[in-house]
Formats: C-alpha cells, structure tokens, sequence
C-alpha cells in the first residue's frame, strides 16, 4: 500500500482549508482556532469545517470526496479515545493518498493506538500531531492555548515554513 | 515393582528435563506471538482443529464478523482455533459460532467500539436445552469461576478479538481500565428456577430452542436486597443503581437486570410480569435536574451529545430540558431499555445490575442473538 506522502504546498496563501471535525466536545473550537492562526500569519484562505457521522470509524467515502474536492490541505480533531484516535490517523492517511496534505490531531494519551492504525493502513511511521491531553474537558481560553501550542507542529507536517 | 528413592524421584533425569523444555517451547511460542490474554493457551493443531469444525455444517471460510475499518475479519476456522485455544471441548463450537454471529448483529463492535477507552466487553447469555448438553452452570457463582463450558466459551471471544482483529491492550484497544469481564462473561439462564418464560420466548423462539444473546457491556454490580419481600420497594433498590450518574456518557443507560430466583419470585408473587417490572423501573429512574447540576452532567455537547455541564463552551440542553418537566431527567429512553432474566442460587436476596452500553441514539432493543445450530449463510 502506498505510503508516500501527497506533494507539500510552498505556502498557505490563498489555499482553502478544509476541517474535518469528529464530533468529539471541543473539537470544533480547536480547529476553527487553529484555522484562524494560519488565516491571521500565514496567509490561508477561506476555512470550511465539515463534521463526520461518527467518530469511531474513518471518514465516509463521499463525505472524502467532497473535502478532496473542495479543500488544498485538510485538519482533523480530535483523536481523544480509543476508537477516534485511530480512525483520525486512519483519515489523515486516506487524505494523504487522495493528495491532499492533512494534519491529524489525536490526544498524546493516544499515540500508540494511533500507530497501530498506520501500520494497519500500510503507512507505518504516519506523521500526526498529538495535543497534549485533555481536550474535551477544557475551557475556552484553554483550547486556544492547545491550539498556539499546535502551530508549529500543524506548519512543520504541512511541509510549511513557520 | 520398583521403588524410586527421594533423590531419584526429585532430581529429574534428562528425559524429564527434555520434556520440560519441549512443553515450555510450545507453551510459550503463543506468548510470544501475542496469542493470549495473558493465560495459556491449548496449543492446537490441524488435527484437533477437524474435530471442532466437525461439529458444525459450515464453510470453514465464511466470513462471521467483519470490522471493516481494521480490514479484518473472522471466519468460521478463525473461530474455531480461539475456541479450541480457549480450551473449549469440540461439542461447545455451535455455541462459539452462534456468539459470533449475535456479536456481528451489534452496532457498537463493528464500530470500534473494542478500541475505546470506555473498556466494555462482550457479554453472552446462553438459554435452551444446550445449557444441560454442554454443562453451562446457571446457578451459583453464575459471574465467578469454575465451569468449563461458561469459562472458555466467554475466553473464546476474547481470544478471537486478539487474534484475529488484533485487539491487543495498549495498542489497538485503548481501554482505560476495561473490566474483568474482559477475560470471559458467559452466563446462563436459570430456567428451571425462574417464574418466568425464558429470555429468547421473549423474540419469540420456543423453549426447546438455544439461543446465545450478546450484549456490550461494562460494569456488573451486585444488589443487596434480602430485607424485603415489597417488590416496589425491591424496584426502587434496583432503580437506584440503574440511574447513577457515574454510567452516563449519553442522556440514556441501558441494564440487564439478573435477577436470583428468591427476587424474581418477590415480583411473580405480587403478580408482576417482566414488562410490569421494566414499566415500574422505567417510570422510576430518572434524576432531579439539581442533580445531574451537581455532577457536571446536566447538558449536551453539541455533535456526540455525550453528558457535561451547562457551563461547557460546547453545552446545548439536553431533551428533558424542552419537554413538560424539564426539572425530572430520564435516563432511560425506552422501557426495553431494561432486559430482564433469572440466574444465580436460590439461596440469598443478591442479584445484579449488568450496564449494557448505550451510545447515541439509544437503541430500543440493547441487544443481539442468535440460534445455536442455524445453517450457514
């Protein structure tokens, strides 16, 4: 199973992001946080977020379709359990090979599960951002933290100077 | 005859040693190929493998459960070697198989719901005559150890979710504690001592039948209750540990209740069917809204609609909040939510409150089953 990576922008300006949110509390506001950074200092254009039916499998076919056709780079959030934290890395991988460079976020208690899914999917040592856990019980001011936190490690998988 | 002195008999000779050594090696290759759940295992072979697929009329390779997202699935053989690893005799198979085929009519296993944190395990109930052909015990230590065909039927699940879906801990399977049924949970019912029909009458097989009911399930807790012979008061006793707070992840619970003999009679004497039982509980369980405040637990997030406060920045209100009486909490979406059956002695006033696990929505039926000895597909 092919396990390159799709070809990385030179910059964000003017590409469309495309959020794929899982459902899991507070993962809307981390990637809208996130998006708003890389629109304010690095030039990225319109956000769209998009949510999956559910959080414990990958992304359905057609809802990838639609990402893969309207978006240039795609965020996912957030793998905090078990069944999530493997089917975020498991989306990141069905993106990367749809061409589309894709930062997948689980939770730091979750790295081995999300591992274990690359390895499942064929793309052993799969990049992904883990945010250090909680997520779903923290407050407003402390997800735009999680997110400033993130910044560098969402520009470096992105293969995007910070 | 011959005589061993002490010495001869405690100082093994190089035979001895060789046949320790060769035991060890078969023991331990399953160890060390991550085939176990941490017990030994039977080693099993080709040979052995023919006895226990004799014992149904299946294609080897058909296909019983599938988790699409892990590309992994688990055929009749695959079936039968966990169950011959478990340490099952040949003539438990039909049930092994039956298990699967009700885990594979579960919503919850097929969506990853084996890797969550949450740590539920799968829980069968087996009910019909093939309780007294294969010796399932369903009276006395009914959750506890000790018979063979309730221990390695429960253990053959377990190892076949290892082996052949590579649920292992730490890995794939992030629970954050599971639970002990994890290991094996295979009950069954105690027919001959219920005042009721038995649970698959309920679908609508007949007695004479076997049927295996799977559940997802995480805690078993055990109801003190031999102070009363009242079965309002014995209800609300159960009531009590169905509605705590410490079970909600959605708005909604679910519970098999396994009633003793001695508790079940409480209710048959007062004239009370299962569904008299289930209406009376499913009326009673619910929370003032104060105290579901007081937990933290009295709204919605928005997208999985689990339980966290008003004051999360992802709050929506929950659906007693828009209804008649939105200061009283139901937690329970609909009296089936309650599953009913007998087992255990008839010797004390102790039953138990399984918690089936209940993702958003709420299912009206919280279980699967399957007849044991159906032909294949």
């Amino acid at each position: 199973m092919d396990s390159t990576l799709s070809p990385r922008p030179v910059s964000l300006r003017g590409l469309t992001i495309g959020l794929l949110d899982n459902t899991k509390p507070n993962a809307t506001m981390l990637l809208e946080e996130i998006a708003k950074e890389l629109q304010e200092h690095h030039g990225a254009g319109e956000a769209r977020l998009y949510t999956k039916e559910y959080f414990g499998t990958p992304v359905a076919e057609r809802l990838l379709e639609q990402i893969v056709d309207e978006c240039d780079i795609v965020i996912t959030a957030v793998g905090d359990c078990g069944s999530c934290s493997a089917a975020t890395v498991a989306d990141g991988i069905m993106f990367e090979r749809a061409g589309v460079p894709t930062v997948s976020i689980t939770s730091d208690s979750f790295l081995m599960s999300g591992q274990a899914m690359a390895t499942v999917q064929g793309f052993p040592g799969f990049d992904f951002y883990a945010v250090q856990h909680p997520v779903a019980s923290l407050s407003a001011d402390e997800i735009r933290e999680r997110a400033l936190t993130a910044l560098p490690e969402v520009l470096r998988i992105l293969g995007v100077e910070g | 005859m011959t005589t061993t002195t002490l010495a001869e008999a405690t100082m093994p000779g190089a035979e001895a040693e060789a046949e320790a050594d060769q035991l060890r090696e078969v023991l331990e290759h399953y160890w060390e190929h991550d085939w176990t759940d941490g017990l030994p295992v039977v080693p099993v072979t080709e040979g052995y493998l023919a006895r226990f697929l004799a014992t149904v009329e299946r294609d080897p390779e058909e296909i019983l459960f599938t988790i699409t997202h892990l590309n992994r699935h688990l055929t009749v053989r695959l079936a039968a070697i966990n169950a011959a690893m478990a340490g099952c005799r040949p003539e438990y198979f039909p049930v092994v198989l039956a298990a699967w085929e009700a885990i594979a009519k579960e919503p919850h296993p097929a969506r990853g719901i084996w890797q969550s944190t949450t740590g539920t395990a799968p829980f069968l109930v087996v009910n019909g005559p093939v309780r007294g052909e294969i010796g399932l015990n369903s009276q006395g230590n009914i959750f506890g150890s000790g018979f063979r065909a309730n221990a390695t039927i429960g253990r053959a699940i377990r190892l076949g979710l290892i082996n052949a879906f590579g649920l292992h801990p730490h890995k794939l399977d992030q629970a954050t504690q599971g639970t002990p049924a994890k290991y094996s949970a295979c009950i069954a019912e105690n027919e001959e001592q219920s005042p009721w029909a038995p649970l698959h009458t309920d679908y609508g097989f007949d007695a004479s039948e076997s049927v295996v009911t799977a559940y997802v399930i995480r805690s078993v807790m055990h109801i003190e209750a031999r102070h009363t012979m009242d079965p309002e008061q014995l209800a609300l006793d159960f009531v009590d540990t169905i509605r705590r707070t410490g079970s909600l992840i959605h708005e909604y619970t679910s519970a098999l209740l396994v009633l003793v003999p001695e508790h079940a009679d409480v209710f048959a004497s007062a004239g009370w069917s299962k569904d008299d039982l289930r209406n009376f509980i499913f009326e009673h369980a619910t929370r003032p809204r104060s105290e579901l405040v007081a937990v933290g637990k009295d709204a919605l997030s928005h997208k999985t609609r689990w339980r966290l406060s008003s004051d999360h920045p992802d709050s929506m209100p929950d659906t007693a909040a828009a209804s008649d009486t939105p200061d009283t909490v139901r937690v329970l979406s609909h009296p089936t939510s309650i599953q009913i059956m007998v087992a255990g002695a008839n010797n004390a006033g102790v039953s138990a409150v399984v918690e089936v696990f209940t993702l958003n929505p709420p299912r009206v039926q919280p279980f699967s089953y399957s007849r044991i000895g159906a032909a294949g597909h």
